[in-house]
């Protein structure tokens, strides 16, 4: 136990590991959003990809813990990181001027903190079911869960619509810092390299926002129906 | 009462050094944890001192005035180190460098040391490179030279415009190595005030905790003092403004004799100064002068932007005066002249003090882009500090003091005449003679610290055997008075009218007119006059606020400055008892008909050593120079 | 805006008036405070320490205690000067030490804040004044290279490519003022650290004691009680020799390589043969 906690005093270990953490959730929340962009041929796919995901419990199960874990290690190191970080300067400056830090990189610990609320909601809100009383819990035709009917009927509502973009807003402005600070802190720099590191942050970013919002306002404008 | 003796082994010059390690004794590794050493001043020469005293077993209690030992001043060389390694294979030598050096100083220095500097010069290198020193190295992975300060063979090394810098950092890094081990305790923070002389050998110093103020004595085996030079006593100069003479000067007054005082360097690019407020000057490389013309208008008088000045009324003074080296006369040729426009009146800029140093022919015959090509980093320099575009109006230069080849009297083992008070560095006096050449200062900070001192002090300190004294012996005390009384005499200033700066600045210009680049006997009569009298006003008028018990910067510069003001006169009793021209020591009734320097061999080979008397003129002693391997010959430039 | 005029020949003598509101405390475990002082009779040719010698010039002939602020080389390489001028570390120039600033950059009129270096590990000695030696123990951690003096091999014996000396050379470019840590929001030293890394980690001499070195710095950065580094790169937008942050990725691949590396086997120790040779 000593050993772990000699490992994570050293504010290098605790960044190298939180950001692999990090890069992992990434990696999720890309698979994630590509998984989704089925809802785009119809519900015959998006709701086949579910079923075919919760036909494998093992794995699925397997990989939530997983995340669970890799989230929580993450979310554990980098609260434990800033907190020191706040320890490190007890008296503020009274004038404060900016150079070079990004808004993102400013905003980390709260764009951060919406994500947690924002996964937890959406956990219990599209996964669970446990917050809109009204979403339809039937199945489909062939008997799949309706994944493609909740979807439809949570995005209608112009007050989960405004919750998700925020959600979305906070995702992406804390992945375009995180990614390219992931890859810093993990020592991957080159000369030629480093503005395509830079730009695959806001990239990967964008990507991914884009992504989920394409699917939530399809359904808000109407492009997409039951 | 003073004996010189200069204790050069004999020999064949190239033994001497060989011989006096060998003939040195040892000290048992045992016997050296026990022996403590004090090292004041972290510069090339202190750090490479403590660290090397510390790897070799020794007991090291290392000061500095700074917060960190990596801050002394040698950080601000520029140009390079030199050494006899002939890389490039272009004839240099041991031999060379020697020969370079002494005629440099103008025959004032002495052969063995100089020697020896030469010899050791090799292995600085070596043991910089091993310490990390990112030298500038060519394709091919080898170190790459450059020639420097006018001499036919390229043997300077460098890192970049930060080789002082770069050899700092390597010191300073062995340093952090012995304090890891335990072998070196640093103090930064706290200044030396004072000498513990007892029963005729140095034991200790006193010391002022710079933070609390707090005063205490630390007593040892031998006292080590690398506390550079004092070109600020001319108030302007390039040095930091906490250069200072306090530590080398109160050895002085505890029997330490002083050698050549007056042997100050005065470099002629600087950027001059803009005004009274004037904290500092800024040097410029001397390279500049390769392709800028330096010239002053015709008429006093004209008032004319420079640009607007016709060339048929302007004065290209050094091509005038020297049509043979026209702009590139040495350094201290440069310098006279450029002072001799100003005093005429012909100045340009505030207060009338510089001349123009115009690039404009060589950006018309070579264009714009060689210009900042070559010199580009300097231009941009000269603008952030003048708000000026030389690539449109002439820079303004004038010269300033940057180096003190004077110091602290030392025999070839470096010590002063306090057994057991070793100089090292800028702090003695030892090796550049009369004139030093460019890139060797770094060179024999460096030969103090890591190869001399560390042999020479242990022969010392296995010959004297003599524990330390208690940190309350009578001696100790005694000087714990000396420092207390002078510091509340500090902050009892009657008048309370003028501030330590402004004594400052007034001792400055007297030393600057009448002990800088030129002097002549009247002048120095009438320093020695003005002085005495500024200092009895400084000590009725001079405010210091605040008290010694806490962190005051105030009370630590009106000290040197009450230094400055007494040593002030020691540099003009040797400038004005030296009738003879040599090197940077210029006296004007001492000029051949073209006004070059004569020296005067038959009189004035020597060290000027001297004595500190209290209430009594300074007592001189001589250490003839004799040159048996080199024969001494005239410096000429037209 | 305003500019305070550009020198010329003959009347360029432009006075400023300025009004300071600078950081004042009298000891370290004392109370401090913004203080503000008026100015005026600058010239736009001083530096910025100038201006506040005149200032404390007057402050000493009005029987006041003189503003305390670290300064020594005034040319930007000692590294001693540190003033954190209008929220931002060595002032508004870029790449530059808080004594290369002239007053001609500032506008007639203004209004200046001056503060120290802030960070837990730089305790306040005095108003302006801030204790840096954590920087030095981070240094003593590892910060060299463990060679004795004397019986150095020949400079040219160890080879090194003119690129990888330009890389030591500009990491080792360091002055140590901490202006990096008084920039970032953590009040990290790594840009400080990755510099000494960088340095000894580029050239062949400081390989050996490698992965030693960048554990202990590491090590006594944390303990002296910086911050993390967030990637932000204020520390490079501040830093008067722009030191690149690749070093600090640098330090990071060190660390790396130094964590998965460095575990050494359990050092055997030698069979007992006694004292006999």
């Amino acid at each position: 136990m000593s050993r772990v906690k000699v490992f994570f005093n050293s504010s290098v270990n605790s960044k190298i590991v939180a950001s692999l953490a990090g890069l992992g959730l990434t990696g999720f929340a890309i698979f994630h959003m590509l998984g989704n962009l089925q809802v785009f041929e119809g519900s015959d796919a998006i709701n086949g990809y579910a079923s075919i995901l919760r036909d494998m419990p093992i794995l699925l199960w397997t990989a939530r813990m997983g995340l669970l874990i890799v989230a929580g290690l993450h979310i554990g190191l980098v609260i434990r990181l800033a907190l020191r970080n706040r320890q490190g300067r007890p008296v503020a400056y009274a004038v404060r001027r900016y150079r070079a830090a990004s808004v993102a990189s400013r905003t980390m610990v709260l764009t951060g903190s919406l994500l947690l609320f924002f996964i937890i909601f959406h956990l219990l809100h599209l996964t669970a079911g446990l917050i809109d009383a009204s979403a339809p819990d039937g199945l489909d035709i062939q008997g799949r869960v309706d994944v493609y009917g909740k979807i439809i009927h949570a995005f209608r509502n112009p007050l989960y619509v405004g919750i998700y973009f925020v959600g979305q807003l906070a995702l992406g402005l804390h992945l375009s810092h995180a990614i390219s600070s992931g890859l810093q802190t993990l020592g991957i720099e080159h000369a030629a390299l480093n503005r395509l590191f830079k730009l695959a942050g806001s990239g990967i970013a964008l990507f991914v926002v884009l992504g989920n919002l394409s699917i939530i306002f399809a359904v808000f404008l109407g492009l997409i129906r039951a | 009462m003073i004996i010189l003796d200069s204790n050069i082994p004999p020999g064949p010059l190239e033994m001497k050094w060989d011989r006096r390690r060998f003939s040195g004794k040892l000290v048992s590794p045992a016997n050296k944890r026990r022996i403590k050493i004090i090292v004041v001043g972290t510069g090339l020469a202190g750090a490479s001192a403590a660290s090397t005293l510390g790897q070799l077993g020794y007991q090291v209690e290392c000061f500095c005035f700074h917060d960190s030992p990596r801050r002394a001043h040698s950080i601000a060389a520029q140009g390079g180190i030199n050494a006899a390694k002939n890389y490039q294979d272009d004839g240099d030598s041991v031999a060379r460098l020697f020969y370079d050096t002494i005629k440099g100083g103008d025959f004032r220095s002495r052969e063995a040391s100089v020697y020896r500097l030469a010899q050791i010069s090799t292995q600085i290198i070596d043991q910089c490179v091993a310490l990390g020193v990112p030298f500038a190295r060519e394709y091919g992975g080898q170190l790459a030279n450059r020639s420097f300060g006018g001499v036919q063979v390229s043997r300077t090394f460098y890192c970049r415009g930060q080789t002082g810098q770069q050899l700092l950092l390597g010191a300073y890094s062995a340093l952090c190595w012995q304090i890891e081990r335990g072998q070196v305790t640093m103090r930064p923070r706290t200044e030396m005030l004072d000498v513990i002389v007892a029963d005729g050998h140095a034991r200790g110093i006193v010391v002022r905790d710079l933070v609390s103020g707090r005063l205490s004595a630390h007593t040892a085996h031998a006292v080590v003092l690398a506390t550079g030079g004092y070109s600020n006593v001319y108030y302007l100069s390039t040095n930091a403004s906490g250069c200072n003479v306090t530590a080398t000067y109160r050895a002085w007054k505890q029997g330490a004799a002083f050698a050549n005082p007056s042997f100050t360097q005065i470099h002629p690019t600087a950027i001059p100064p803009a005004g009274d407020h004037q904290a500092k000057l800024t040097l410029m490389s001397e390279s500049l002068r390769n392709d800028g013309r330096l010239w002053v208008p015709v008429s006093p008088s004209d008032r004319r932007s420079p640009n607007a000045i016709p060339p048929s009324e302007r004065d290209y003074f050094l091509e005038r005066r020297y049509p043979r080296f026209g702009n590139l006369v040495p350094r201290d040729v440069a310098s006279r002249a450029v002072k001799a426009i100003c005093d005429e009146g012909r100045g340009v800029g505030p207060g009338g003090q510089g001349v123009y140093l115009d690039f404009s022919d060589v950006i018309r015959q070579q264009g714009i882009e060689v210009v900042r090509e070559r010199y580009g980093n300097l231009f941009e320099m000269y603008q952030r500090i003048t708000g000026e575009n030389a690539y449109e109006v002439p820079m303004r230069i004038y010269p300033a003091p940057h180096y003190t080849m004077g110091g602290l009297w030392v025999d070839y083992n470096l010590m002063s005449t306090i057994p057991g008070l070793f100089v090292v560095g800028e702090a003695n006096f030892a090796d550049h003679g009369a004139n030093r050449l460019g890139a060797s200062s770094l060179m024999q900070g460096l030969a103090d610290g890591y190869f001399i001192l560390p042999y020479t002090i242990g022969h010392y300190l296995a010959t004297v055997d003599s524990p330390p004294i208690a940190e309350d012996h009578g001696a100790a005390r005694a000087a714990l008075e000396r420092v207390e009384a002078r510091i509340k005499k500090l902050l009892q200033g009657k008048g309370r009218r003028r501030t330590a700066a402004s004594f400052h600045r007034t001792l400055g210009k007297i030393l600057w007119d009448h002990c800088g680049m030129s002097r002549c006997a009247a002048g120095l009569r009438a320093a020695l006059e003005a002085i005495p009298p500024l200092r009895e006003e400084f000590w009725q008028n001079v405010v210091v606020p605040g008290s010694g018990d806490m962190f005051n910067q105030e009370l630590e510069y009106a000290g040197r400055v009450a230094d400055f003001l007494e040593f002030a006169e020691l540099m003009c009793h040797d400038a004005l008892h030296r009738e003879e021209s040599c090197g940077a020591h210029f006296r004007e009734e001492y000029q051949t008909e073209d006004g070059e320097p004569r020296r005067d061999d038959e009189r004035f080979a020597y060290v000027a050593a001297w004595e500190y008397r209290e209430g009594e003129a300074p007592v001189l002693h001589k250490e003839p120079l004799n040159f048996e391997f080199v024969q001494p010959t005239t410096r000429s430039y037209q | 805006m305003l500019v305070a005029g550009r020198k010329r020949r003959g009347g360029y003598r432009r006075i400023v008036k300025l009004t300071l509101r600078i950081w004042r405390q009298r000891g370290p475990n004392e109370r401090g405070g913004l203080v503000t002082y008026q100015v005026d009779d600058i010239s736009p040719d001083m530096s910025f320490l100038e201006m506040l010698d005149a200032l404390n010039q007057q402050l000493i002939m009005a029987g006041e205690e003189p503003v305390a602020f670290e300064h020594d080389c005034r040319e930007g390489i000692c590294g001693s000067c540190s003033l954190v001028i209008d929220g931002v570390p060595h002032g508004p120039d870029r790449g530059v030490t808080t004594c290369q600033l002239y007053m001609r950059r500032f506008a007639d009129g203004k209004t200046i804040t001056i503060e120290p270096w802030r960070a837990r590990a730089f305790p306040i000695v005095k108003d302006l004044v801030v204790d840096r030696r954590a920087l030095d123990r981070i240094m003593q951690a590892g910060g060299y290279i463990s060679v004795n003096t004397g019986g150095a091999v020949d400079g040219n014996t160890l080879l090194i490519g003119k690129e990888e000396a330009e890389t030591a050379m500009d990491a080792a470019s360091c002055i140590g003022c901490g202006a990096c840590v008084a920039a970032c929001k953590n009040a990290s030293a790594m840009l400080f650290v990755a510099a000494k890394v960088a340095h000894l980690a580029t050239l062949p001499q400081g390989k050996p004691e490698r992965t030693r070195r960048v554990m202990a710095m590491v090590q006594a950065m944390d303990r002296e009680g910086f911050g993390s580094c967030g990637n932000q790169y204020e520390c490079e937008a501040v830093c008067p020799k722009n030191i690149s942050v690749r070093f600090i990725a640098l330090l990071n691949r060190e660390y790396l390589r130094a964590g998965i590396l460095g575990t050494k086997m359990p050092a055997q120790s030698d069979p007992p043969h006694g004292e006999s040779y």
